[in-house]
């Protein structure tokens, strides 16, 4: 388990990281953000690397600034840039990782946690030697050798090819049945597919947090739809607009999309009017919303809201 | 060779893991058996091995040919010319220890396992004083050479070569400051190289001082690596306060490492 509370990060005049507070659980809990939100930041304070300027965390329990040692005998990191010792074959570093961490049985705990990442067989080759996905993988089983309660991964798919991507997802999918992961990303999809929870940062700050669906239910609520029906789409414009209830349409691609000005569903009474007027219905859902339009609207809020703070100083 | 294709990967079920244990972790030593190693595989430490025993041989060699049947057998001439030497070769062993550790990220991750700077800096400056050592013991070559041509000093050997493995220590704890201050492996060399070389030479700064300030000018010589090294050690005689005044350069200079290393950190 993490437990974060209004952890800071200052450089000089520059708040990295200002006051996050969040819980997370067995699962994986994504933290995502654009490049810069303090992602890395606060990550590297839940290590351990980076002593925090303010706030505390624990990490199973233990003080990552107070009782450092003991934390991170609990925690496994993976760096966004996977740094490796290029001239050690993989189960070397493994066993060099296993060793300063003092795991017992080194040899047949690497070998388990190699076959584990799918890499059984280049054991013995050079890190040098293995391929971008690869190497990921032998970073990923060097944060894995000691069975770790909490697992901190720093955008372990960047940089790989999409087959390479979806396979370190399932990975990290499962690794979530056993272990608290922490898995940051900037691609929403990807939180949206791999986490259980959803962590939205900003300028060092939390603006969102929840399930993806809960986050996306939010602004679905009252949402807009898309109406399609057998008839031309200027026949079609008017009649939705006359609805009431409608505060808005606009005409997309294949159809009017009918934005609601009250918190009911307006879809019944489209439904109707288009039926009384003796069309075909053809299509009327919800306009889905992914992550990636919450993720804009809220990191646009709180850009506008730090602009408005800045004109006000 | 390429990646398994998707859907490859052995789940949880089909890989047995059996409970991790833990236990009685030694971080420095398994640092020090890694850097150790990691000696026999450098090209650079066989550069210096080859240019320090290229350089004895010839040395060697002359002296021999110049004193044979008129001077007695002079052991301590091989640790006082390698400890001279270390002024150059010191830096060149030392540079890469942290700076690459640091330019190629793998301090970040070696600064979130369980040890602490302290552990890693030891390990670190025990491998590069091990190899140091493995170079001093293959020198002893020459004594075995001199024992058979005349009849050396075997207590002024036995002297000269402890003082050589202090000096040794502490020139290279001093030179490994700066591979943690700077990423720059030849940057480290030569501000190591230049330290190294003002406390060798601060006996000709203390001599030229002396008619100006004598306070001033023992000041300086006590400073100074030589004065602790070649005027007693070299000659055999082995004060305490010369042990000590290694072994406190090599306490120092480990603890002044490990504090940039975990200043360096912080602030990044």
């Amino acid at each position: 388990m993490i437990e974060v509370n209004q952890l800071t990060k200052r450089y000089g005049g520059f708040t990295a990281v200002n006051g996050i507070s969040f819980r997370a659980v067995r699962g994986v809990t994504g933290f995502l953000g654009p490049n810069g939100a303090g992602k890395t930041t606060t990550m590297r304070m839940l290590t351990g690397y980076l002593p925090p300027t303010d706030g505390n965390a624990t990490v199973a329990g233990y003080d990552v600034f107070k009782q450092s040692i003991k934390a991170r005998q609990h925690v496994g990191y993976l760096p966004e840039s996977v740094p490796l010792y290029r001239d050690m074959t993989a189960i070397g570093y493994l066993m060099y990782i296993a060793e300063i961490r003092g795991v017992k049985h080194r040899r047949e705990r690497a070998e388990t946690i190699l076959a584990r990442v799918g890499l059984a067989n280049r054991a013995n080759s050079q890190i040098r030697t293995l391929s971008k996905g690869m190497r990921q993988r032998v970073g990923l089983a060097s944060a894995l050798i000691h069975d770790p309660e909490v697992l901190i991964l720093d955008e372990p798919t960047i940089g790989l090819d999409p087959i390479q991507v979806l396979e370190l997802r399932d990975l990290v999918r499962e690794l979530g049945e056993r272990h608290t992961v922490l898995f940051s990303t900037h691609i929403l999809s990807e939180a949206e597919q791999v986490c259980d929870d959803v962590i939205i940062i900003n300028h060092g700050s939390i603006v969102a947090q929840g399930a993806p669906a809960a986050l996306r239910g939010e602004l679905e609520r009252g949402g807009r739809v898309l109406v399609r029906a057998d008839v031309a789409i200027e026949q079609l414009l008017p009649v939705v607009r006359e609805i009431s209830g409608i505060g808005s349409v606009e005409i997309s691609l294949n159809g009017v999309i009918a934005t609601p000005s009250t918190t009911d569903d307006p879809r019944p009474q489209i439904a109707s009017a288009i039926v009384n007027r003796g069309w075909r219905l053809l299509e009327l859902r919800p306009v889905a919303v992914n992550l990636e339009e919450i993720f804009l609207e809220l990191t646009r809020q709180g850009n506008k809201d730090a602009e408005a703070a800045e004109v006000a100083e | 060779m390429t990646d398994m294709p998707l859907g490859t990967l052995p789940t949880e079920a089909q890989v047995e893991e059996r409970a991790v244990e833990i236990g009685g972790a030694m971080p420095f030593i398994a640092v020090f058996k890694r850097e150790f190693k990691q000696y026999f595989r450098s090209p650079i430490a066989y550069g210096v091995a080859f240019a320090l025993f290229l350089f004895l041989g010839i040395y060697f060699n002359g002296f021999v040919s110049q004193v044979n049947g008129q001077m007695p057998a002079d052991t301590t001439l091989i640790p006082s010319i390698i400890t001279f030497l270390m002024f150059l070769f010191a830096p060149l062993l030392t540079m890469r220890l942290i700076a690459e550790e640091t330019r190629e990220g793998t301090l970040e991750t070696l600064m979130t396992l369980p040890m602490s700077e302290w552990q890693f800096i030891v390990g670190k400056f025990l491998a590069v004083w091990a190899y140091y050592t493995v170079l001093l013991v293959i020198s002893l070559i020459y004594v075995a050479i001199m024992s058979m041509i005349g009849t050396p000093d075997y207590g002024a050997t036995i002297g000269a070569y402890f003082g050589a493995w202090l000096y040794g220590g502490a020139v290279l704890a001093i030179a490994m400051i700066f591979s943690a201050l700077t990423e720059d492996q030849i940057v480290a060399a030569f501000l190591g190289a230049a330290t190294i070389l003002v406390l060798y030479l601060s006996n000709t700064a203390a001599s030229a001082l002396s008619a100006q300030s004598p306070v001033l000018a023992n000041i300086v010589r006590e400073l100074g690596l030589t004065a602790h090294y070649d005027a007693t050690m070299a000659a055999g005689i082995l004060r305490l306060e010369d042990v000590l005044y290694f072994v406190f350069v090599m306490i120092a200079a480990l603890f002044i490492t490990t504090r940039i290393v975990e200043i360096r950190r912080w602030r990044s």
